[in-house]
């Protein structure tokens, strides 16, 4: 088969995974080396679905032995098949690598033979890359569930990022969609790989030049919306995983319809995107912004709102907090502002320090204050323009439209009374804003 | 009035400084083009670019205000916006008044023009890393060209040395006819005409195949969403890109 076909049938197997991150290791080239990593991460290209390409992705074979129901290459399916050789995907890497269309490989496989079979030959790719052809850039890889876990620690210390998909939330969604998947073994390996980056660490405190293992840290991913599971289940889920497994990333994957026929999975037309964008910024409050799983959501409201982001959800849940102060607020509050992130909450730190921030400067450092202005106040004022309470603002937040007063306490007197008309509501507040 | 002109070079920039804190003087600073119109009632001095009062007036940024004043400096005269000149002597005043809490004045509005300009610039450089394509001409030659907003070549050495330090490149700025040219061990900036990026390559290179192969199969299509594609990667730079 010519290398084209078969990166067609292999890329495209591969694209349901959607980790394509590229940063936290930065590891050097060596002389006479190829490649280096960027600890920031670097995106080289977006695909036409406004994904990110940085890694070259792909599947070392799609023939596979299991038969999961949500997954395009399993053994039912009558698909194009093909494998690459460990030598081909070296020299795609290679070659992309020195043309700069991407910043490293992303290698997963199905199952062939065995899940040990399977390890031995991603093994065999990354060995090639790291040590004949001396490339040192970014490498992510999937430990195989099932596999000998002496090959995965072999493997791991030659990559920058391992991953175990947990693929369903659920044991029985599982047992269900995946019947040869199940947790134990998914967990297994996953906790072994923990336990190897913890300890390779100490090591590299005593021994400078100990081999690392996994700089980048473990990753993993999950389907939403194939099996029933709520939000508040999965987000507890991924805390777990944060807090026990010390995993740098859960992905989240909207379920895309790829097998039509299987009376256990949902039938949909579209995937649920927009649910997985709040559980990605769920995601994001839990590891950048101190919340925890049990104060974004609880047993009475299971599922994120899909108007309103889980931060402003939280934020008119708990209004009592605000509005805070942005001279005096501490950093843990600032970032609990829905609105001001990471970088908006330092740069408040900083500017603070020399000057007692207004309105308007926030505004001048380019502080989004779409959202902010109903939970803060600025030296003592509020700029809100609603009082604070959590039905108005919910309603100024989700529907933009007729976010102004539907019995707004003046009235523009008419210049022309005669004329019988009365002015809208739009009307009114063309007359404010001055807008047509 | 007294408007300062100098050559475009940074250093020419740095000397217009240094003449206006030494000649007591507050002018207006510009970069001097080409068919420029002076102004009828104003003073205009022509800066001589000094190598040695430039290294002063650089010396005294990193030791009086700080570091990252200098680089936000250098980096806000790579923008090459319109009168960012001015807006970098500011700056520099004030940050001399001041000293290194200068960046702390984040809404300050002499501060804040360099920053934004510093922060573009840093922000495209970024995005060339990901998005500079070579193409194979020789067995061991790279060449990429690209056509930035701001002037980033000088600061995309650092990282291609290091990265692709074993193969031969050149990264060619097509607008501002100038390349970055590294023969694995040292990289100059020279002079090279735009046109020459036109000129058809001679071997076909299969990787650029593959790779728009690649490009094209690794997109869902249930998913497609060219507004956040174009949101990610400006249409302004589709240009050099192969795959599209």
């Amino acid at each position: 088969m010519e290398l084209q076909e078969k990166l067609k049938i292999l890329s495209s197997a591969a694209k349901y995974d959607v980790s394509c991150s590229s940063s936290g290791s930065n590891r050097k080239n060596t002389k006479g080396g190829i490649g280096n990593g960027a600890s920031c991460g670097i995106c080289h290209s977006w695909a036409d679905d406004g994904r990110c390409i940085s890694l070259l992705k792909i599947l070392l074979t799609n023939y596979c032995i299991y038969d999961c129901s949500y997954c395009v290459n399993r053994i039912s399916n009558d698909v194009p098949r093909a494998s690459f050789t460990p030598n081909e995907v070296a020299n795609l890497t290679i070659n992309f690598y020195k043309r700069n269309y991407i910043e490293g490989l992303f290698l997963s496989s199905s199952i062939i033979k065995s899940p040990s079979y399977t390890m031995e030959l991603l093994y065999e790719s990354v060995r090639l890359l790291r040590e004949e052809y001396r490339f040192n850039g970014y490498i992510h890889i999937k430990a195989i569930p099932g596999a000998d876990l002496r090959i995965i620690e072999a493997t791991g210390i030659l990559v920058d990022r391992m991953s175990v998909n947990i693929e369903l939330p659920s044991n029985n969604s599982l047992k269900l969609l995946a019947p040869q998947k199940e947790k134990e073994s998914i967990l297994k390996p996953m906790g072994f790989i923990t336990s190897k980056i913890i300890e390779k660490k100490d090591e590299r405190k005593i021994i400078k030049r100990a081999p690392g293992f996994v700089p980048a840290g473990q990753s993993t991913q999950m389907i939403v919306g194939a099996s029933p599971e709520n939000d508040l289940s999965i987000i507890r889920l991924s805390e777990k995983l944060y807090q026990h497994y010390k995993l740098k990333r859960v992905y989240y994957s909207a379920y895309v319809p790829v097998n039509s026929s299987s009376p256990n999975l949902p039938a949909i037309n579209n995937p649920p995107l927009l649910r997985e964008h709040r559980l990605y910024q769920a995601d994001w409050l839990l590891r950048f912004y101190g919340f925890s799983a049990g104060e974004l959501l609880d047993e009475k409201t299971p599922n994120f709102d899909i108007k309103l982001d889980p931060k402003a959800n939280w934020a008119l849940n708990n209004i009592n907090l605000f509005p805070v102060e942005i001279n005096k607020a501490d950093y843990e509050m600032l970032l609990r502002v829905p609105g001001i992130g990471v970088r908006s909450a330092y740069k408040i730190l900083k500017a603070r320090k020399v000057k007692s921030l207004n309105y308007d400067d926030l505004k001048k450092m380019g502080i989004v204050l779409k959202r902010a202005k109903f939970f803060i106040t600025c030296k003592g004022k509020y700029n809100g323009g609603l009082d604070i309470n959590d039905k108005l603002i919910r309603y100024a937040l989700t529907d933009n439209v007729k976010t102004y007063d539907a019995n707004p306490k003046w009235e523009q007197i008419s210049l022309f009374p005669t004329i019988d008309k009365m002015p809208t509501v739009n009307d009114n507040f063309m007359s404010i804003t001055g807008e047509i | 009035m007294i408007n300062y002109y100098y050559d475009g070079s940074f250093e020419g920039l740095l000397t217009a400084i240094y003449e206006a804190y030494y000649r007591r003087e507050s002018p207006n600073i510009f970069p001097e083009q080409k068919n420029m119109q002076l102004q009828m009632l104003a003073t205009n001095v022509k800066i001589e670019t000094s190598e040695e009062k430039a290294s002063k007036v650089y010396e005294a940024i990193h030791k009086k205000i700080s570091y990252n004043a200098l680089k936000n400096t250098y980096h806000a005269y790579l923008s090459e916006i319109k009168g960012i000149s001015q807006d970098i002597f500011k700056y520099l005043k004030f940050g001399f008044k001041i000293g290194e809490k200068v960046d702390l004045y984040l809404s300050d509005e002499k501060v804040l023009p360099v920053h934004k300009a510093a922060k573009s610039v840093q922000r495209e450089r970024h995005l060339i890393l990901g998005i500079l394509r070579f193409k194979s001409l020789h067995d061991d030659l790279y060449y990429a060209s690209y056509e930035p907003h701001h002037n980033v070549t000088a600061l995309l050495i650092s990282h291609f040395s290091k990265r692709l330090s074993n193969q031969n490149w050149i990264i060619h700025d097509v607008k501002r006819n100038i390349a970055a040219v590294y023969d694995k061990s040292n990289c100059v900036i020279t002079d090279l005409p735009g046109k020459i990026y036109r000129q058809p390559i001679a071997k076909a290179d299969e990787y650029e195949n593959l790779f728009k192969e690649f490009f094209n199969s690794v997109c869902i299509k249930e998913r497609i969403n060219p507004k956040l594609q174009k949101q990610f990667l400006p249409k302004r730079y589709w240009k050099h890109l192969i795959e599209k």
